[in-house]
């Protein structure tokens, strides 16, 4: 089957667009998580007729299509569970006119995200989702797992800043959802499509909403001797009325790591780094400093230094941004987790964190929004070595399972994927996951986008004696 | 005031709609105590009486195509709130419950749920179901925003649940997004959690000239308002913020939020634009009408007692060639017959039409109300 839709392919989209080396179906097995699969076959439209003409040869061959940007996702939502069609969107990277007026512009989907707030500089604004992974991932990818970021804690996540899109169906038909102005009319199949993982439709152009670059900001850099401390100081901020731009926390392991990559100037003694940054207006930002500094004394801070300059300032966010990095000198592999927790119960989580490390014998380094409570567990190991990956595993699913038996959810940035599917019920009962598989029955009947990602098979419980349709891949 | 109340227990499935009150419409009405009760109420309804229409607060009656039915569900009795974590910034409520009502218990404890300002007798659900958002969007983002998990019940007795109590999340299709504005079609909304905020420590209302030339210079204030009778910037945030913007704008502050009162008359609709486009309709706009117009946002809500279906007709030609919307909010069954009460049904109706298909099979609930007759 492949062979006869790769000819296609190649007569139609041109040989330069089209791989199927093994070593490219190699490379393009995998995401940034664990799982590989392998591709039949590689593509790279350059357009949004491109995609249409893929959909639709694919859909005559009834070949299912995976979509995926810089594959930096940690989940498997951009890994194929077959011989599928990989649809990689990174030529399709053009930034429209920026619109100053409305504060938005138009942006291909295999754009990278720092490349569009460094574009939209110039005039006095950027885009407010910043993943840690910003300068390399997409902002298809970002559409696709509703990406977040330190600065989303004020701002949000993706699906807060997307306006408009135009997606392509599964049946290769060109549709745009939502608009330039407030309150499409209708369902708003625009907000749906954030956080859908390529698999009700393949974006190939995205409206987002601009931000004024805010006049000023106060970046603040706290360390504490105990984690509950640097905890406590985060919910008195918020209690107190205040809701920073950014509210990140670091635990020893992963400052140590970072200030031997990084040299940030982090205090490596710490139990717990807390980085706070205020942003706002000029008369805004000392007053609201000037409360985090009160109440990180209240709670027993060690050190409580506010950036004295915009140098200062950057260092501290690529020290923060480069964990990841950090973490690849020290064993071959790493493994990051995703989840989330009543911030309340921050100290428990991380307390079991610890716990559970300690039981798989797989180190764990915490980095993590600590104002939404979500948490990124970040495992250091050598997968080549007898049993690791069993640990690896065993230790991921206890993870997700503290933290849904604490009030929790599997992802709050990174998507279900494959990774999490076979998690889902442990947060959705039968009828939950059902109505999931109805919205992917209502936009891709005939499972031709992403199969095997989010909704676990089965799900489609309550309509009983239906036949999968034709061209279903199970 | 409203206090915490614990989900009530199952309770009877199957309310006796024959011995439930009337309601106005002179069709039958039951209002179930629990989501357990609506669905069985919901699902066992005889073949041939099974049209159901969704009643809240009643204050956005007017919205969307005349709804033909046969039996009346309120949720004035789903009006608990089931849980309260302020330190979480999180609230999980039934949709009966007052906006108003809800709104004054958070702000016992500084927070808001930035619901609409001036609710009247609406109620959360009411709210979520149309997609309602408050004033202060410009500076918090509309009220699909704020929906963390939401709980339909469906024509057929499904209880469905999408999305998760906690501020950020990426579990699953963002139905509780899809639900919000979907007026009842996709299922009863029954249950939410919204996201809360905390109420800023100062806040104030700037009298200004012009809105536009204000937003120049107030770094993201919480509205810009104009109306008939003047505009202004509202301001929230420490108390040196509220100081030192109002000093920007060159004007005295009135201390705390004085909002202006909706525009009332007999017909009432709303106009969407792009952002920088209001201005170009709000001159449009009849001198008899009045109008309160939300800059920044795009937006302009109007009342009239009398309008032309000419006037109309154009003002949507001209906010949809800009990519927005004419949206009747309510109007007289002589308005109603005459003028497409949405406009142009959007490209991805069909999408549309196949979601509420699935989620409300046999289209029982508000059938027909959405664009596209769906």
């Amino acid at each position: 089957m492949i062979p006869s839709l790769e000819l296609e392919f190649r007569d139609r989209l041109g040989d330069e667009q089209v791989a199927s080396d093994p070593l490219d179906l190699y490379v393009f097995g995998k995401d940034a998580g664990l799982v590989r699969g392998e591709p039949g076959l590689v593509v790279f439209p350059r357009d949004t007729a491109d995609v249409a003409t893929i959909m639709r040869l694919a859909g005559r061959h009834g070949v299912p299509v995976v979509p995926r940007g810089s594959g930096t996702g940690l989940a498997g939502g951009a890994v194929t569970t077959g011989p599928h069609v990989l649809l990689v969107t990174t030529r399709m990277n053009r930034i429209g006119g920026v619109d100053v007026e409305n504060l938005c512009v138009w942006v291909q989907p295999g754009v990278i995200n720092l490349d569009l707030s460094i574009h939209t500089t110039p005039f006095g604004l950027h885009y407010a989702p910043d993943p840690s992974s910003q300068s390399v991932c997409t902002i298809g990818g970002n559409v696709a797992n509703n990406s977040g970021g330190p600065h989303c804690l004020a701002e949000g996540t993706t699906v807060n800043h997307v306006l408009a899109m135009e997606m392509v169906t599964p049946d290769g038909d060109i549709v745009t959802v939502g608009g330039p102005a407030p309150d499409p009319i209708g369902l708003d199949i625009r907000g749906l499509m954030v956080g859908s993982e390529g698999t009700l439709g393949i974006v190939t152009d995205v409206l987002v909403n601009l931000l004024p670059n805010p006049p000023a900001s106060r970046t603040i850099l706290l360390a504490f001797s105990e984690v509950q401390h640097a905890a406590a100081t985060v919910s008195g901020i918020i209690a107190n009325g205040l809701i920073p731009a950014a509210l990140e926390m670091m635990d020893q392991p992963m400052t140590v790591a970072v200030e031997r990559f990084a040299n940030a100037g982090f205090p490596t003694e710490a139990a717990a780094v807390l980085i706070a940054e205020v942003t706002g207006h000029p008369s805004a930002v000392d007053a609201e400093a000037e409360l985090v500094r009160r109440l990180a004394t209240s709670h027993q801070a060690t050190l409580i230094r506010i950036a004295s300059d915009e140098a200062e300032r950057k260092r501290i966010w690529l020290g923060r941004k480069s964990a990841f990095g950090a973490i690849a000198q020290m064993n071959p592999d790493y493994y990051l987790h995703d989840t989330v927790v009543p911030r309340t119960r921050l100290v428990e989580a991380i307390e079991q964190t610890y716990s559970i490390s300690k039981r798989h014998d797989i180190p764990m380094l915490n980095v993590f929004h600590a104002g939404d409570g979500n948490l990124h567990p970040l495992m250091s190991f050598d997968g080549s070595l007898p049993g690791v990956m069993e640990r690896v595993d065993a230790a991921g699913k206890d993870l997700i399972e503290m933290c849904v038996a604490i009030g929790g959810s599997l992802s709050g940035e990174h998507g279900i994927g494959m990774e999490k599917r076979d998690y889902m019920h442990l947060v959705f009962d039968e009828m939950d996951l059902d109505a999931q598989a109805r919205i992917r029955e209502a936009l891709d009947p005939g499972g031709r986008l992403n199969p095997g990602k989010i909704v676990p098979q089965g799900s489609r419980c309550f309509d009983f004696g239906r036949p999968p349709p034709v061209g279903t891949w199970v | 005031m409203l206090r915490l109340r614990p989900s009530a227990a199952g309770g009877d499935l199957g309310v006796s709609l024959a011995t439930s009150a009337r309601e106005g419409s002179g069709l039958p009405a039951a209002a179930p105590e629990t989501m357990e009760e609506a669905a069985g109420l919901m699902a066992n309804l005889p073949a041939g009486g099974d049209r159901i229409r969704i009643r809240g607060g009643g204050s956005h009656r007017g919205i969307g195509y005349p709804v033909t039915s046969d039996v009346v569900i309120s949720t004035s009795r789903l009006d608990r709130v089931v849980a309260w974590e302020p330190d979480d910034l999180t609230v999980v409520v039934e949709a009966g419950v007052l906006v108003a009502e809800l709104e004054q218990m958070l702000a016992s404890k500084g927070q808001t749920a930035l619901l609409p300002e001036q609710p009247g007798t609406g109620t959360v659900g009411g709210a979520i179901a149309t997609a309602t958002s408050g004033w202060r969007r410009h500076r918090y983002g509309p009220i699909r925003d704020r929906v963390l998990e939401l709980t339909l019940v469906s024509s057929d007795g499904r209880i469905v649940t999408a999305g998760g109590r906690v501020v950020k999340n990426v579990t699953g299709y963002d139905i509780p997004r899809l639900a919000t504005g979907s007026l009842g079609a996709m299922g009863l909304i029954a249950r939410v959690c919204l996201k809360l905020w905390p109420v800023p420590q100062a806040s104030a209302t700037v009298p200004v000239e012009s809105p536009e030339e204000a937003l120049e210079v107030a770094y993201r204030p919480l509205a810009a308002l104009e109306t008939r009778e003047g505009a202004a910037v509202f301001l929230g945030g420490t108390r040196e913020e509220v100081a030192g913007q109002a000093a920007a704008l060159g004007a005295e502050p009135v201390p705390g939020l004085n909002w202006p009162s909706h525009p009332s008359g007999a017909v009432r609709f709303s106009v969407r634009t792009p952002p920088s486009s209001l201005r170009g309709i709000v001159d449009r706009l009849d001198p008899a009408w009045t109008y309160l117009a939300q800059f920044g946002v795009g937006e302009v809500t109007v009342a009239a007692d009398e309008v032309g279906l000419g006037e109309l007709d154009e003002l949507r030609r001209r906010a949809e060639s800009l990519g927005g919307a004419l949206v009747m909010l309510d109007a007289p069954a002589a308005v109603v017959g005459a003028f497409d009460p949405w406009g142009t049904p959007p490209p991805s109706i069909e999408i549309q039409r196949r979601v509420v298909n699935l989620f409300d099979p046999g289209r029982r609930i508000n059938r027909g109300i959405l664009p596209g007759r769906i």
